[in-house]
């Protein structure tokens, strides 16, 4: 017979072959749908299958499908299992359509599938294994010196900070060595919003990348580390602008399989995580926030994965643009939970550059066919991408996240 | 690791270019089964062929070298269809999924293989009917079924697919106007009133040579595209319940309702069926709970007209009743008033309602049957579906007119346990036999009914098949194995 789970080396994969063996072949994944009354929404939502056209690629179908074929020991690992699996940017939309109890396993499954390629002799992309190869000594993916994760911040700044708070403002990796204009951002936000907060300098990488690549072993002392930090700094809760950290310090530290890996890592608790843009709505719906400006122009917003599909956090970014005086916004055709990936995540920005790239200019191109001035979102890693797709495709949208657009224009009330 | 061998796929390298060809088997290892019982068979390559020319080059190519080409869309069809019973090519057709046309004022469609019942339902309904540019009403619809909306149109209607509109219109192959298709051999033929002009309104009054690629599985050619009737979407719709405590009682009201032609369609459900989801392994019913459940649904262009349809519909109750049929009012959940009006739905086409929890099997007797045998067939199943650990999840569905129908039974089970596999293809093998003698004949049939059907069929009718089929694709290279004939 051969459904039977034959290949029991592949331990992680095998604990979860029940859930794996739910799966029926549907096909519901492959597609993005939905009944309307006046219009019916459809557009493919897969960024991988857009791109590599097989249904080996396209949805979490053809993965469940690969992950069965490895456990009944029908195929044999191979450099294009690897291709398979790491250019899926884990921008959840195959999960998001799938039905049937299989489905809030898909992305721990596509990650356990990511954990066992690491043991084989195949080709996981070079330059995830550059980085992962000192990610951890210097606690970034970015190769860059942990002494130096503090640079962004000014040092006046950073000498008025307190060194106890109640929130501990975590950039996180991508604003901290590649984007410090939205850690600046942030903390001057925060600041005129009289937040009682900090900045750390033992803050190490949440281990997002690690999680998403597949990289258990290495992604334990990360969280462990991590979640100390509230204590140490005697915190109640993380605040961060980046959706990938928010992700991870508040499902993968927080909750159990499958949405989390406290199973694995133990549970962080008593802490609460926050992304600046809940920080900002509860904070305008209490009234304590005052406009001194306004933002006369025509916007357009891009759900993160990381916050939407995966935290299901839509209108919270939404509500808050939608509170700027002279702010228009314009909605792209997919969007919320049938939004389409920057093309960044899964390690497949420092995976498969030009692939990645190529996404993000999809997205931009839905971007100015809203007619839209600029682009908005909520997460320096889509940030990253979809301002290198802007100027490589010379388009002419401008890109700023949503901390940008209200730093300059609030107070506290 | 690779599969095949490096002349071919160079060869279809060049039909198609680089990225669209692949012998590796993490790319084919998901065209090796599907949802059914088939054994998983790898297929050697599989390409995306994006234009009518690269697919003859790829038939011309299979044809001299005798290699098994596998026509795919979805692989959704619930029947082995698509699995490489002799390895070869599967031809992946996602790539072709233009919409040519949609015609508002003669209401049909044209369309490629590729394109979703998703994408066709978008379209359609924002494309309202009218005569030089005078709109009438508000959107078009085609017949959906309650597949995943992935699934090809094209796929569907070329094998008599079924969908909302069949106790109006009819089944979806009825709706089929029109079709261009590359024969085994590679040439290109054009068939109905599209091979005279560029009008794909209709077959009549031509030789209906569109038989020769409808119900053959992918045995007999690719076709790459259909012209499809479009229907205009009434704007009021109801949806009429009643229950009844036996097969029998059900299917009384069920012909004479379908007499007045008043519905869009008309379906009962056994109690199984109704579970959401399937009750799986077999358990009984509440003693007290009614043995079917029907549901039809009716539309009108004004409330009246379905005020009307109303009135009648509770005379026909009212007439079985006072006849003795015993028939029990009961309500729909809003959610499954959703799932019959709201088509294509995902939410149905999900499988969840099927096989939840239950190990990733499903398949079924799909079958077309006259009505008056689904009461004797449905003993019949229900005590070797009993006998074999199932659930009897039933369903009748009339297609225009009473004349027959729908009569299947959607059977979960668990594809890890070898036991629970063999057992459902079991039960579902014998309810097939059991059923051709009272005129039941299985739809996309798996090798399996397609053994059983040879087994009593005319011996002139498969004498011509087999002719047809080897004057077609005389070197069997069309999904070979499907038809049992060769
Ligand atoms: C939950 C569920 C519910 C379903 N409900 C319905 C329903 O209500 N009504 C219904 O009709 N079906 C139903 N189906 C079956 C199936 O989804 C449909 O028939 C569907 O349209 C098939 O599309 P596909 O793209 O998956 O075709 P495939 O499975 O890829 O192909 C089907 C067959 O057509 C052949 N083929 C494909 N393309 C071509 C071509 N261009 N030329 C020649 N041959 C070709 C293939 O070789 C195969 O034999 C259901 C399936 C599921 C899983
Ligand atoms: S997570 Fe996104 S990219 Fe990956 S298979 Fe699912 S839909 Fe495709
Ligand atoms: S992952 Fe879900 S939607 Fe995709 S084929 Fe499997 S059951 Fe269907």
């Amino acid at each position: 017979m051969s459904h039977l789970l034959k290949n029991k080396n592949l331990k992680e994969l095998a604990k979860i072959y029940d859930w794996v063996s739910m799966c029926t072949h549907c096909g519901n994944c492959k597609y993005g749908y939905e009944y309307g009354p006046t219009a019916n929404f459809a557009a493919m939502l897969c960024v991988q299958g857009d791109k590599f056209n097989f249904d080996s690629y396209r949805g979490s179908r053809g993965k469940v499908s690969l992950a069965r074929s490895l456990l009944h020991n029908r195929i044999g690992w191979s450099d294009k299992v690897a291709h398979v699996l790491f250019t899926c940017t884990s921008c959840g939309a195959c999960q998001q359509m799938c039905e049937t109890d299989i489905k809030p396993w898909i992305l721990r499954m596509f990650e356990t599938l990511r954990y066992e390629a690491w043991k084989q002799n195949v080709a996981i992309p070079e330059n995830i294994k550059a980085w992962s190869s000192t990610i951890g000594t210097l606690y970034n993916p970015y190769k860059e010196p942990h002494e130096k994760r503090l640079d962004w911040l000014p040092s006046d700044v950073r000498a008025s900070l307190p060194k106890k708070a109640e929130y501990i403002y975590f950039a996180g990796c991508t604003a901290s060595y590649r984007r410090k204009q939205l850690a600046r951002a942030t903390v001057s936000l925060l600041q005129k919003l009289k937040v009682d907060f900090t900045v750390v300098e033992d803050e190490w990488c949440c281990a997002s990348p690690l999680l998403r690549t597949g990289q258990y072993d290495l992604a334990a002392k990360f969280v462990e580390h991590n979640k100390a930090l509230p204590e140490k700094y005697g915190a109640s809760a993380f605040i961060t602008t980046c959706s990938g950290c928010y992700r991870t310090l508040g499902r993968d530290y927080m909750m159990d399989a499958p949405e989390g890996y406290a199973d694995k890592y133990g549970k962080m608790t008593g802490v609460k995580v926050l992304h600046t843009t809940h920080l900002l709505e509860e904070m305008l719906n209490k009234g304590e926030i005052e406009f001194t400006g306004s933002f006369n122009k025509k916007v357009t917003y891009h759900d993160p994965c990381h916050l939407g599909r995966h935290a299901e956090v839509y209108e919270t970014p939404r509500n808050v643009l939608k509170a700027v005086p002279g702010l228009q916004l314009v909605e792209m055709y997919r969007n919320r939970k049938f939004s389409f990936c920057c093309g960044a995540g899964g390690g497949v920005r420092g995976g498969f550059a030009d692939y990645s790239l190529e996404t993000a200019g999809k997205r931009v191109k839905e971007a100015e066919a809203t007619g839209a001035e600029l682009v908005t979102s909520a997460c320096p890693f889509c940030y990253t991408n979809l301002a290198d797709a802007i100027e490589l495709n010379k388009s002419p949208l401008k890109m700023e996240d949503i901390v940008e657009i209200i730093e300059p224009i609030v107070r506290r009330k | 690791m690779a599969r095949g061998n490096n002349e071919i796929l160079a060869n279809l390298e060049q039909i198609v270019g680089p990225e669209y060809v692949s012998n590796e088997e993490a790319d084919l290892q998901p065209y090796t089964w599907d949802m059914t019982w088939a054994e998983p068979r790898m297929p050697d390559y599989v390409v995306m062929p994006k234009t009518v020319t690269e697919i003859q080059r790829v038939l011309r190519l299979a044809n001299h070298r005798k290699i098994p080409v596998i026509p795919y869309c979805n692989g959704t069809n619930i029947g082995g269809l698509c699995v490489p019973e002799e390895g070869g090519i599967i031809m992946d057709l996602k790539k072709m999924d233009r919409i040519l046309k949609i015609d508002p004022e003669t209401c049909y469609a044209v369309i490629e293989p590729g394109v979703s019942h998703a994408a066709f339902s978008a379209a359609l309904k924002a494309t309202n009917p009218q005569w030089k540019g005078e709109e009438f009403s508000k959107g078009f619809e085609f017949g959906w079924g309650v597949h995943p909306p992935s699934a090809s149109v094209l796929a569907m209607a070329i094998n008599h697919g079924i969908g909302h509109l069949n106790g109006r219109i009819g089944i979806n192959s009825q709706l089929m106007s029109s079709m261009e298709v590359v024969l085994p051999t590679g040439e290109v033929a054009k068939i109905g009133s599209c091979a005279y002009s560029d009008s794909w309104h209709s077959f009549l009054p031509l030789p209906r040579m569109d038989g020769l690629f409808t119900g053959w599985l992918g045995t007999t050619g690719i076709v790459t595209k259909l012209g499809v009737w479009i229907f205009p979407i009434r704007p009021y719709r109801d949806v009429l319940t009643i229950a009844a405590a036996s097969a029998e009682d059900i299917t009384k009201y069920m012909v004479r309702w379908r007499h007045y032609s008043l519905c869009d369609e008309v379906t009962a459900v056994s109690w199984w069926l109704a579970q959401i989801p399937i009750v799986f392994p077999y358990s009984p019913k509440p003693a007290d709970a009614p043995e079917f459940f029907s549901y039809t649904v009716i539309s009108g262009w004004s409330e009246e007209e379905l005020a009307y349809k109303r009135k009648m519909w509770k005379e026909v109750v009212e007439k079985e009743r006072a006849k003795g049929t015993k028939l029990i009012d009961f309500e729909y959940p809003p959610e499954a008033k959703k799932g019959r009006t709201e088509l294509p739905s995902r939410i149905v086409g999900s499988t969840k309602n099927y096989s939840k929890s239950c190990g990733g099997g499903i398949a079924w007797p799909g079958t077309f049957a006259p009505c008056k045998s689904w009461p004797i067939l449905y003993e019949k199943w229900k005590e070797i579906y009993i006998r074999h650990g199932l659930s009897p999840a039933t369903r009748f569905t009339d297609y225009q007119g009473a004349h027959y129908g729908m009569l299947r039974c959607m059977t979960p089970f668990n594809k890890r346990d070898p036991a629970s596999v063999q057992a459902a293809r079991d039960a579902m093998v014998e309810c097939v036999r059991a059923g051709l003698p009272e005129g039941m004949l299985p739809y996309k049939p798996p090798v399996e009914y397609q053994n059983e059907l040879n087994a009593v069929a005319d011996a002139g009718y498969l004498y011509l098949m087999t002719k047809i089929k080897d004057m077609l694709d005389p070197n069997n290279i069309m999904n070979p194995g499907k038809l049992g004939i060769r």
